[in-house]
């Protein structure tokens, strides 16, 4: 049934070989300019009704990010993610409230979380969870939670750990370590 | 400055050019509440901004940030086995969900099949979760509206599930026992006898709640025709669950995505017609005589003997190749799902926690809110069920 | 509104008079038989291998000095923040030893935070005894691997046909799948003579990076095909996964590098470094593992090193020790010229005392090394024993390829790896010679403290050769100048109560092992006859052994001793000499030439 819907979409779509994850799930690359047009076709033509979740992945290496909309067809059971790379360079999406507005929400999250505006979804730039946050969002990768912690945050005192074999190396055989000899 | 509210609207505000209610505040007809982040009506720390005019409510809005503990993040940063111990606690009344989806979204992408006793203990655990859920759900809901004993009667029948969890898992709260690869133990000797014993005491008290509440002339004068959520609401609102069971919409994924062994188990998805706030706890109600009916059903169908653990490889460097999926299944909330991304490494690239909350206690809530009164609030934001963890996970 | 509705919530009021069901004091509430509460840690399970501290995500375990360090044991042991701990008992899970449990104690309440910071086994608690707490189900270890992969091997009756090499090696799969057991943790390198970079050569495997893997094998062993093949693997005992199913086959693993990048890469990969030449000549005398290490690391310092060897090929014991099909000479040849290609200069034929002389190699040289094997067997001095022969001796004339007598019935005296070694050897021959074997095994241990690994023991067996344990040799009888057989009495105990190697016999228990041939292999030692009586009257000694200095320096300044010589019948001990004698070489030749 993917496959045959999949076959449908390209002949309208410019979409990525897909990912059949399994019988009732499928990924696929499309294109951002035709985002809109394709979330509308799956909702109002093929049944895709329920957004289940929109968020973002941060391929930081490749300097993009991934959008996933997941759509649900209820009836059918089939799960499809619309992939949609932007790049991460002052990204920007589609806003998609008009098409269900509980995608304002998911919105406010990633604007606050990743950075990633929509211009035009209501409340886009209101605080979402972080409150007085200065910080770069903090869900993008280049966000070091570790350093921030460290920073924001006093580790507690006396706490000395050992590597077995270093420790066994001090103990045992300090010098005796081989190295080509200089 | 007196007026009726009811009959005299020329005070309420009234739509601007963007058809938006136009509220200024200096005009000193109305007031800014708060309800929460500490309030018996608000089942866990989050906050909704009240606007009212008189003792209507005119606009609301949510606030989440009170628990933020950044999960998703933390998880990137933790080793595949590392993570487990984390997802639980994304939910405390249920946290089982979030180890089954982890499980099971790690076991596909990974290639892991697991045992089927191990299968029939999740689903055991999965309903003694939503058990407990519905416990603290009717507890919530009657403390919101002012009748403290069920919460009590209910918080002690969880107690007595707890137990049942403490000696299973071996923790109350955070079980951390659904691993990636199966279940971290077979059930302790004599444990369907003590559980029958713990299901017979909840059906005790649930008549008792019977007569208490959904017999109570208050109750239903406070519940019947409050609180109803247009079914035209639920697909651009993501409704799930109950929620929308309660609109009569007959979708339950344990039946019409099965996972685990649901389709080996004889059950009904429990619906209503009325969308209102009384029958989101009726379809409840019955929901938990169902998962009454379904341990009982489990204890007895469950293979006696078998593995609950499948191989897996050494957790310490565990690599898994780069993929992503979505594992999701019925929640006492609604759909309850986890988008794994992982990028071949040992550490996954992006976890997504798709919590029902999200959903309804975000922009369905304050969709709901402009035009019930301050009174009414609790039990709405109550009857759609959230859990705010799931929101700022 | 019904009046039922108005009166029904009041049958609340019926549960008024019921006992409350809440716990009046929570404190000593005992929890379930699994509940995971406050950690118990057995200290002699515990190895301190810190995979509980590797698991954690919470970061709530540090591990901290507890007992001195030795083989297998760090010595440390986890101290666990409850400040941090959750609870989620993955440290059970994970521990190697099943040392670390949990009791179901958790009330415990103290006003000082810090009291909540312990190392348990060491800070004793009073839920140390307690039974009931969180265990691994069945006591097993299910989140890291228990068992290696089966070694590939020829089946008994193919490997008895030949000399070819017994062992496979691991296939790809099979080698990833014991790489990924490793748990890092790196007790083992301690025990290793040479101190390998186990756990990161391992990671190698696993990540199918072999050059890597193969670069760095040789940052510490110039032998790493060999050490594959037949090192003594003391690390597998020293390995964390052994207390609970097999060691980590590190042995198998290193081979699995060395077998997995073509020969010819080796030269590209194991370049010498551009360094000066110092103008240096070191003399070493001895061509095994030890010397060959030396002249390798020398050289790669840029020194002009010239390696005499008596025999005919270069290799010393590895090659007329270690018989064929466990060691094939291909291998051998291949990595000694990755030695040569460093520049070493190997000469064979040239035996110390005959063909040339110390004082020579002293005069021409500025740093002679001493790398002597144990190519002496011992006797066991019973009658007739000058009839017999010596398995060390028959070893280096089967490599040779001389031809040996193989009668149909050979009897062999040992226990040990050599005994085996020459066991197995003439079994092929007889195979070969008389299309039977006919060769029995009489060992002064029992099979209890046997000296033989039991791979070579079961191997032997599966050959066709039969071993007696707890024999004693009392006479190579020999009737009309032939050998005709060894009679054997039953030993009871091998030393007195000091200690000392003082057998006892139960003369009542008498066989005749029926033989043409009896060898001895019961312990070998080095032929130093080649010191020269000056030289040995001037060199300090140590209970019959050259005394050296830590850095295998003797008493004599220009002369430093490595190997079998020094350290006992072993290769890879002979490798971290050959280190530490070309590290001590260096410096003094380095000084010499700041001072000059």
């Amino acid at each position: 049934m993917m496959k045959d819907l999949i076959a449908k979409l390209k002949k309208h779509y410019k979409l990525t070989e897909p990912d059949y994850r399994r019988a009732d799930l499928t990924f696929v690359t499309a294109q951002k300019d035709e985002l809109r047009s394709l979330l509308i076709a799956l909702r109002d033509i093929e049944g895709f009704t329920h957004l289940v979740l929109l968020t973002a992945v941060d391929w930081l290496e490749e300097g993009l990010f991934q959008l996933t909309y997941m759509l649900n067809n209820r009836a059918a059971n089939r799960t499809l993610a619309l992939r949609v790379m932007i790049p991460r360079a002052n990204a920007v999406g589609d806003t998609i409230h008009d098409l269900w507005p509980t995608a304002e929400t998911y919105q406010r999250e990633l604007r606050e979380m990743f950075g990633i505006d929509f211009p035009g979804s209501p409340r886009v730039n209101d605080e979402f969870i972080l409150e007085g946050w200065t910080d770069m969002p903090p869900y993008r990768r280049d966000f070091d939670s570790l350093a921030y912690s460290l920073q924001t945050y006093r580790e507690r005192p006396g706490r000395v750990t050992h590597d077995p074999r270093e420790h066994m190396k001090k103990a045992l055989y300090p010098d005796q370590k081989p190295e080509a000899a200089k | 400055m007196m007026f009726n509210l009811k009959t005299d609207r020329s005070q309420y505000p009234q739509p601007g050019p963007d058809g938006k209610l136009e509220i200024d505040l200096e005009t000193g007809k109305y007031l800014k509440l708060w309800q929460g982040p500490n309030h018996p009506g608000i089942t866990g720390n989050m906050s909704v901004e009240l606007t009212v005019c008189g003792d209507e409510v005119v606009a609301g809005k949510t606030h989440v940030g009170y628990l933020h503990r950044g999960f998703e993040k933390l998880m990137e940063r933790r080793s595949f086995i590392q993570v487990f111990p984390i997802v639980c606690r994304v939910c405390v009344p249920e946290p089982d969900f979030n180890e089954y989806c982890y499980a099971a979204a790690v076991e596909e992408l990974a290639g892991i099949k697991v045992p089927e006793l191990a299968n029939w203990m999740r689903t055991l655990i999965l309903e003694m979760g939503r058990f407990n859920s519905y416990m603290m759900f009717l507890g919530g809901i009657s403390g919101a509206l002012g009748l403290g004993v069920v919460g009590q009667w209910m918080t002690y029948v969880r107690d007595l599930m707890l137990d049942r969890f403490e000696e299973l898992t071996g923790a109350r709260i955070y079980h951390m026992f659904i691993l990636p690869g199966g279940v971290r133990g077979h059930l302790p000797d004599g444990f369907a006898g003590r559980m029958e014993e713990v299901l017979r005491t909840a059906e005790k008290y649930l008549a008792d709640v019977e007569k208490v509440m959904f017999r109570n002339a208050v109750y239903k004068r406070r519940t019947k025709g409050i609180g109803v959520i247009d079914p035209k609401l639920f697909e651009p609102y993501g409704v799930t669950g109950p929620n929308a069971r309660a609109g009569g919409v007959a979708k339950d994924l344990r039946k019409d995505a099965p996972y685990l062994v649901y389709n080996e188990l004889d059950f009904e998805v429990q619906t209503g017609k009325d969308s209102d706030i009384h029958t989101r706890v009726d379809v409840r109600y019955r929901d938990i005589h169902q998962s009454i009916a379904l341990i009982r059903q489990i204890l007895q169908k469950m293979p006696k003997d078998g593995p609950v653990m499948a191989k897996i490889p050494n957790v310490l460097h565990w690599q898994i190749p780069r993929g992503e999926t979505y594992i999701k299944g019925e929640s006492s909330r609604g759909e309850y799902g986890y988008y794994l991304v992982t990028d071949g490494s040992g550490y996954p690239r992006r976890i997504n926690v798709r919590g029902p909350s999200y959903t309804h206690a975000m922009a369905l809530l304050e969709h709901l809110i402009p035009g019930t009164n301050i009174s009414d609030v609790a039990q709405l934001m109550v009857s759609l069920h959230t859990y705010p963890p799931e929101i700022e996970r | 509104m019904s009046l039922r509705d108005v009166l029904s919530p009041y049958t609340a009021w019926k549960h008024l008079f019921e006992a409350p069901v809440t716990i009046k004091d929570p404190i000593g509430r005992e929890a379930a038989e699994r509940y995971r509460g406050f950690h118990q840690n057995d200290l002699s399970k515990c190895i301190g291998c810190g995979s509980c501290e590797d698991i954690c995500q919470n970061a709530a375990i540090d591990m901290v000095p507890v007992s001195d360090p030795k083989t297998g044991d760090s010595g440390l042991r986890p101290m666990i923040d409850y400040g941090r701990c959750c609870w989620c008992a993955l440290c059970v899970d994970v521990c190697m030893t099943g040392s670390l449990t949990m009791s179901n104690e958790y009330t415990w309440v103290d006003s000082d935070p810090d009291a909540f910071r312990f190392t348990p086994g060491v800070d004793l608690k009073s839920w140390d005894a307690e039974e009931k707490g969180y265990k691994r189900e069945n006591n097993e270890r299910r989140l890291t691997g228990t068992h290696r992969p089966e070694m590939g091997m020829l089946e008994p009756e193919a490997r008895i046909a030949s000399f070819g090499e017994i062992v496979h090696g691991y296939t790809r799969a099979e080698a990833v799948i014991e790489a990924d057991r490793c748990v890092e943790c790196g007790l083992c390198v301690a025990t290793c003579p040479a101190h390998m970079d186990i756990p990161d050569y391992i990671r190698k495997v696993r990540e199918g990076d072999y050059e890597g893997g193969l670069k760095l094998l040789y940052e510490t062993n110039p032998f790493s095909q060999t050490c594959g093949r037949v090192c003594t693997h003391a690390c597998e005992t020293a390995c964390a996964a052994v207390h609970e199913g097999d060691a980590i086959a590190i042995r198998w693993l290193k081979r699995d590098i060395t077998d997995n990048v073509p020969r010819e890469r080796y030269f590209d990969l194991i370049s010498k470094p551009d360094v000066p030449e110092t103008g240096k000549k070191v003399a070493i005398v001895g061509a095994g593992p030890g010397g060959l290490t030396t002249a390798f690391d020398l050289a790669r310092a840029g020194n002009e090193v010239v390696v005499f060897e008596a025999l005919p090929k270069p290799g010393g014991m590895m090659r007329y020790g270690i018989p064929e099909y466990r060691l094939p000479y291909d291998v051998l040849d291949h990595e000694i010229s990755v030695i040569e290609k460093m520049g070493v200069d190997i000469r064979c034929n040239q035996r110390i005392g005959t063909d040339i002389t110390l004082d020579q190699l002293k005069k021409d040289h500025d740093a002679v090394v001493l790398s002597l094997g144990l190519n002496q067997g011992r006797s066991t001095r019973v009658p007739g024993s000058e009839e017999a022969e010596s398995a060390i001796d028959l070893l280096r004339r089967i490599t040779a390829g001389d031809k040996v007598p193989v009668p149909k019935q050979v009897a062999i005296i040992g226990g040990g790896n050599v005994a085996m070694d020459i066991a197995r050897s003439m079994a092929r021959l007889q195979r070969q010679k008389h299309g039977e074997v006919g060769v029995t095994v009489t060992a002064l241990e029992d099979f209890d403290h046997f000296l033989a690994d039991d791979e070579e023991v079961e191997e032997a067996r599966e050959e066709g050769c039969v071993i007696y344990d707890a024999r004693g040799p009392q006479e190579i009888v020999v009737k009309s100048g032939k050998v005709a057989g060894l009679r054997t009495w039953k030993c009871k105990a091998i030393f007195d109560a000091e200690g000392r190697f003082a057998p006892k016999y139960d003369a009542s228990d008498e066989m005749v092992h029926p033989a043409q041939m009896v060898v001895e292999a019961i312990g070998q030692s080095a032929d130093i006859s080649l010191l020269g009586a000056e030289l040995t009257e001037k060199l300090e000694w140590n209970r019959g052994r050259i005394r050296i200095d830590q850095n295998g320096r003797t008493s004599e300044p220009w002369l430093w001793a490595a190997g079998d010589l020094v350290s006992g019948p072993d290769v890879i001990h002979a490798v971290a000499d050959g280190h530490r004698v070309a590290k001590s070489v260096s410096a003094m030749l380095q000084a010499t030439r700041e001072t000059h």
